[in-house]
């Protein structure tokens, strides 16, 4: 698995009781990469930890903001002092000669040119900087952002890479029309579907996904033969949504689009990904969302999907509707994780009122008897929310879900 | 090195500053149409690293109206830091005194020490953040410790920062004191937390206190600064009784029952009415729809702040089990009147 995979296959955490859930993203975010995007971008800045309070796991440190080298130069010239002998190894950096000009004076028309000796290079932080300098170039100008687009149809791999970098961090991304192009680009099967990934990876930026739009998309994201591209954009789709439902309030479209995708599609990995970005997104469940969950809870055969399936239903506004589903849904399971999952997440999705549940569900299953004892016992102290609730237990991983995900 | 040659520094950096503002002011995206020698490609060779080299070209290109570039130079700096010669950064930090190069240079040194190197980088930034005579460079020396480890390993150093003449020097160390707790450690490491709410209380600029205060996850606080937090609301500020009101509303389940009954027992003798808010704020975080009839008795209080009791109620009657999902729907009812 590869850094990048990381960074698609899991959205920031907002609670450690994802954190199992987000594992079984990572390994089933690892399959579909096995796939191979070429042409996403694999040291696209999204990739790097950004170092924000959600990526860090609860309790634990992230290392400053820069990681450790991990390649083979060792110092410097000009009696460079060597590092420590057993100490940690890092890679020289690159000076560019040139570089101060090339800034001053590169226009979007020169780019492609000029920039093609540095991106042979494969100098990381020079590459960096090539698409913060392509994103300024574009600036918020609609043509500039269709030329870079029209360039990137035809651009060997690397520069498509780069091409598509600068496009995503320009602030032309989320007008209509680039929005559109990229849409239209990413459905066109004329093109290969590597590069066809890429364009719909462009599409997380947008603001909010057209009717129509969304449902050629989501056409797209369930059809066997969409592959890694399918699974790109799901991710789009629900990160628009999670865009969408904060600045509208309404998931609705989107939600009903990626239940569709989650059911539907042949592939477990999409499946997946379709139901965890309603968690990434903790949008509230009507009732006929809630019950295509129950569907997929009594249906899906993947335990991973039941799990996700069983946070997401947390959400349902229909708190007892929620817990009769629950309750069902716990009798029928055979899953050790799954059971944990639908378990504790019923607490998330009525608080107190999921005791009584819970309690039958620690009688059919006595191994749950110290987890139900202890959420008892919290809310016996007073405590009322599911964070203290969580952070409050003894062991976060009583059965060894974390362990079994990591495998 | 003397501030006799920094002085130098200076003037170089004045005079580049002069031929700036002497240029005419072109975009950013685009360079003048009147450089017709650039459409000439440049000649880009690349090398090794030095010091000095990393040194002039990022002095030239803190003029630069690119952000990318700019961006590029510190990056470069700090990556290159590892491999390049320890005397000759620890040299030329010590004898600059232009603020914007001393934190690249600090910051630089710093990232030694986080990718495993010698401690020492870090304690020579941390001692000219105590103790350099320019107010300016030792904030940007602070801002250069700025998401890293330098909380947990410069002892002492946040509590002498917030106490600094300086009140730049004061924000930048509460700046870092809050966005290390929330980004370097997930807002979620006790010792972090109770650092933060040391220092906070060890500051007697208020604005501080309530900076820092205000914007801590308090989660993992100890038992010990749930005091130091209740004994904030006794303060003269206002801003400081807010903040502290906010922060109690975050303190683990041990310590729930007393800042509920703490901001209770504050909220009739309350004058200020953004305290209040904040009061408010942590009854229902403190007690979900448990706090609905507390909410109600306090209607009567303030008529003032009667609506803002009701949404409250009625976002809280909603039943939702997490902090997050009552200030969304709280937002939302907001956004919506």
């Amino acid at each position: 698995m590869t850094p990048e995979s990381l960074h698609r296959s899991t959205s920031p955490a907002k609670s450690p009781s994802r954190q199992r859930l987000w594992l079984g993203a990572i390994a089933l975010g690892a399959v579909a990469l096995l796939i191979g995007v070429a042409l996403i971008g694999s040291d696209s800045p999204e990739a790097q930890p950004k170092g924000g309070a959600a990526a860090a796991a609860p309790g634990t440190r992230q290392g400053g903001p820069s990681g450790n080298g991990t390649a083979t130069g060792l110092a410097g010239q000009g009696g460079a002092e060597q590092p420590r002998e057993k100490g940690p190894r890092f890679t020289a950096t690159t000076c560019w000669e040139g570089l101060e000009h090339f800034n001053e004076a590169v226009t979007l028309e020169t780019f492609r040119a000029w920039a093609a000796p540095l991106l042979a290079a494969r100098d990381p932080h020079v590459r960096e900087y090539l698409r913060g300098r392509l994103a300024e170039l574009i600036g918020n100008d609609e043509g500039r952002a269709l030329e870079v687009l029209g360039w990137a149809k035809e651009a060997p791999p690397t520069e498509f890479k780069l091409l598509m970098g600068g496009l995503r961090q320009s602030k032309a991304i989320v007008l209509p029309r680039v929005g559109a192009r990229l849409t239209e680009l990413g459905l066109d099967e004329s093109i290969e579907i590597e590069r066809r990934a890429g364009f719909l990876d462009g599409l997380q930026h947008l603001p909010q996904l057209e009717p129509g739009a969304l449902e050629r998309l989501t056409r797209f994201a369930r059809d066997p033969a969409s592959g890694e591209a399918g699974w790109i954009t799901t991710r789009s789709i629900g990160r628009v949504m999670k865009e969408d439902l904060t600045r509208t309030g309404n998931a609705r479209p989107y939600l009903d689009k990626l239940f569709t995708i989650g059911t539907e599609s042949p592939d477990e990995p999409v499946r997946y990904l379709a139901l965890e970005m309603e968690m990434h997104a903790d949008a509230p469940l009507d009732a006929q969302a809630t019950e295509r969950l129950a569907r997929i809870l009594a249906t899906e055969g993947s335990e991973h999907i039941r799990e996700v399936a069983a946070h997401d239903l947390s959400l349902a506004q229909d708190k007892a509707r929620g817990l009769e589903i629950y309750a069902k849904a716990f009798e029928a399971e055979k899953d050790l994780c799954v059971r944990w999952a639908l378990f504790r997440f019923a607490a998330r999705a009525a608080g107190k009122a999921a005791l009584p549940v819970m309690a039958n569900m620690a009688i059919t299953d006595p191994r749950f008897q110290g987890n139900y004892q202890d959420i008892a016992r919290l809310y016996a102290s007073g405590v009322v929310d599911f964070d203290r609730i969580w952070f409050g237990l003894p062991d976060q991983n009583p059965h060894g879900c974390l362990d079994k995900h990591d495998d | 090195m003397t501030r006799h040659f920094l002085s130098l520094d200076r003037i170089s950096t004045l005079a580049l500053t002069l031929c700036l503002l002497a240029t005419p002011l072109a975009s950013a995206a685009e360079p003048t149409s009147s450089a017709s020698a650039s459409d000439e490609p440049p000649t880009l060779k690349g090398g090794s690293c030095s010091v000095q080299g990393l040194m002039d070209q990022i002095r030239r290109g803190l003029g630069s109206k690119s952000e990318a570039y700019r961006l590029y130079l510190r990056t470069l700096l700090r990556e290159s830091a590892v491999t390049l010669p320890l005397h000759e950064l620890q040299a030329a930090f010590e004898r600059e005194y232009d603020p914007v190069m001393a934190e690249h240079l600090a910051a630089a040194l710093v990232a030694r020490t986080e990718r495993g190197l010698e401690p020492e980088a870090m304690a020579r930034v941390a001692q000219r953040a105590l103790e350099d005579r320019d107010p300016s460079i030792r904030a940007a020396t602070v801002r250069a410790m700025r998401l890293t480890g330098a909380l947990e390993r410069t002892g002492d150093m946040y509590e002498r920062l917030v106490r600094d003449p300086s009140p730049e020097v004061r924000r930048e160390a509460a700046t870092n004191l809050v966005e290390d707790n929330l980004k370097v450690y997930g807002g979620r490491h006790g010792p972090a937390v109770d650092a933060a709410v040391t220092a906070a209380v060890a500051s007697s600029d208020s604005k501080v206190t309530a900076q820092i205060v205000g914007q801590l996850m308090t989660g993992e606080v100890s038992a010990e600064s749930a005091r130091k937090l209740e004994q904030l609301l006794r303060s003269d500020s206002a801003e400081v009784r807010a903040a502290a009101s906010s922060a109690l509303g975050g303190v683990p389940a041990a310590e729930m029952t007393r800042a509920r009954e703490a901001l209770l027992g504050m909220y009739r003798g309350e004058q200020d009415p953004t305290v209040r808010k904040a009061i408010l704020q942590s009854i229902a975080r403190l007690g979900f729809s448990g706090a609905v009839p507390e909410l109600q008795r306090l209607r009567g209080v303030d008529p003032s702040l009667a609506p803002e009791i009701d949404a409250w109620i009625r976002v809280l009657e909603m039943d939702l089990q997490e902090w997050s999902l009552i200030l969304r729907e709280k937002q939302r009812l907001q956004q919506a009147r």
